[in-house]
């Protein structure tokens, strides 16, 4: 990997984890709000099916975490296993295409 | 070992050497926190040791660890070889290369502009490694060319008379440089020059970032 793509990992890095701080404090704002609120499973989902808004929201979520996660794993890996090269990077990816996966997933069951 | 007033870690390691083992092999050279060679590893911190009193430096049942400092191969007892230290200077483009030959005129500089600030805040590193050896990074990833070498670079970046910018951010992006560093702190809460090599490392990522976005990379 060149330096200018270990440099843009970085970049992604930092911005993926702006958006996700704006991510995360709504995702929790939004779950006590429910819970509170006392809104069963049903309740929760009769708003969020169909609601292009949450798609896009969750959606931008899982995005973030999909960036966000592999490139933060990738110097645990070399630091502290000593796995470095084509083959982490090769491991990272699937780790990313794992987690939008699992994640769009999720949303698309919120969404449907 | 007889205590003395105002003695220091070097004084002890000294006398060891003169009364107790003149095998042991350790290095000093101004006694008086100018050169940075007597830095090692007391109680498992880097410091020098001409600047560090026993008295302060003792822990329990006047009992004291020195060794080498951490990060360097060995020579000999308390000597490290700093070749990979300084040769990471060198990788991280250290040199200053100006514009300017000896036919021209000095360039004017004034001492308050935010660049000049902030070389100031990093130029005074006299390149003893203690924050090298502080440094966790260095200890994962050998590679890693540490805060010195990054420090040195960052003070050369903002230098207004310094031709290779663009080479330098290149040299010191990337998993060997400033990229890899997780901002522990551990090179600032070290330096005895109260230098924050740490801050020098974080104007590099955003040197780096806003030449990558601009394409000046």
């Amino acid at each position: 990997m060149t330096f200018r793509a270990q440099s843009l990992l970085w970049v992604a890095q930092r911005a993926s984890a702006a958006v996700l701080a704006l991510c995360v404090t709504v995702h929790l704002a939004t779950m006590v709000y429910a819970i509170r609120g006392g809104l069963s499973a049903a309740e929760i989902l009769s708003r969020t099916r169909g609601s292009v808004a949450w798609f896009a929201f969750y959606a931008l979520f899982v995005l973030a975490v999909t960036v966000h996660a592999p490139i933060g794993l990738r110097p645990v890996l070399g630091e502290w296993l000593g796995w470095r090269g084509r083959s982490r990077d090769a491991f990272l990816l699937v780790v990313a295409m794992i987690l939008a996966g699992l994640g769009m997933r999720a949303v698309f069951g919120m969404f449907l | 070992m007889p205590r003395q007033a105002s003695q220091t870690v070097l004084d002890v390691v000294t006398y060891i050497q003169r009364a107790l083992d003149a095998t042991l092999a350790y290095r000093f050279a101004c006694r008086v926190g100018m050169c940075g060679s007597c830095a090692m590893t007391v109680n498992g911190v880097a410091r020098w040791t001409c600047r560090t009193h026993i008295d302060k430096a003792v822990k329990n049942e006047n009992q004291i660890e020195i060794a080498p400092l951490r990060n360097l191969p060995v020579v000999r007892d308390l000597v490290t070889d700093m070749r990979e230290f300084f040769d990471k200077w060198a990788r991280a483009k250290g040199q200053f290369r100006g514009t300017r030959s000896r036919n021209d005129d000095f360039p004017a500089l004034k001492p308050d502009t935010p660049a000049r600030v902030q070389i100031d805040a990093g130029i005074e590193c006299i390149g003893c490694a203690v924050c090298y050896s502080a440094c966790d990074v260095v200890s994962w990833n050998p590679d890693y060319l540490g805060p010195a070498a990054l420090n040195r670079a960052w003070t050369l970046v903002k230098d207004e008379r310094d031709s290779r910018r663009t080479e330098r951010l290149r040299a010191v992006a990337g998993d060997a440089g400033c990229h890899s560093c997780h901002t522990h702190m551990s090179c600032t809460e070290r330096c005895p020059k109260g230098i924050s090599p740490t801050a020098g490392i974080a104007g590099l990522k955003r040197e780096i970032a806003s030449a990558l976005l601009g394409g000046k990379l």
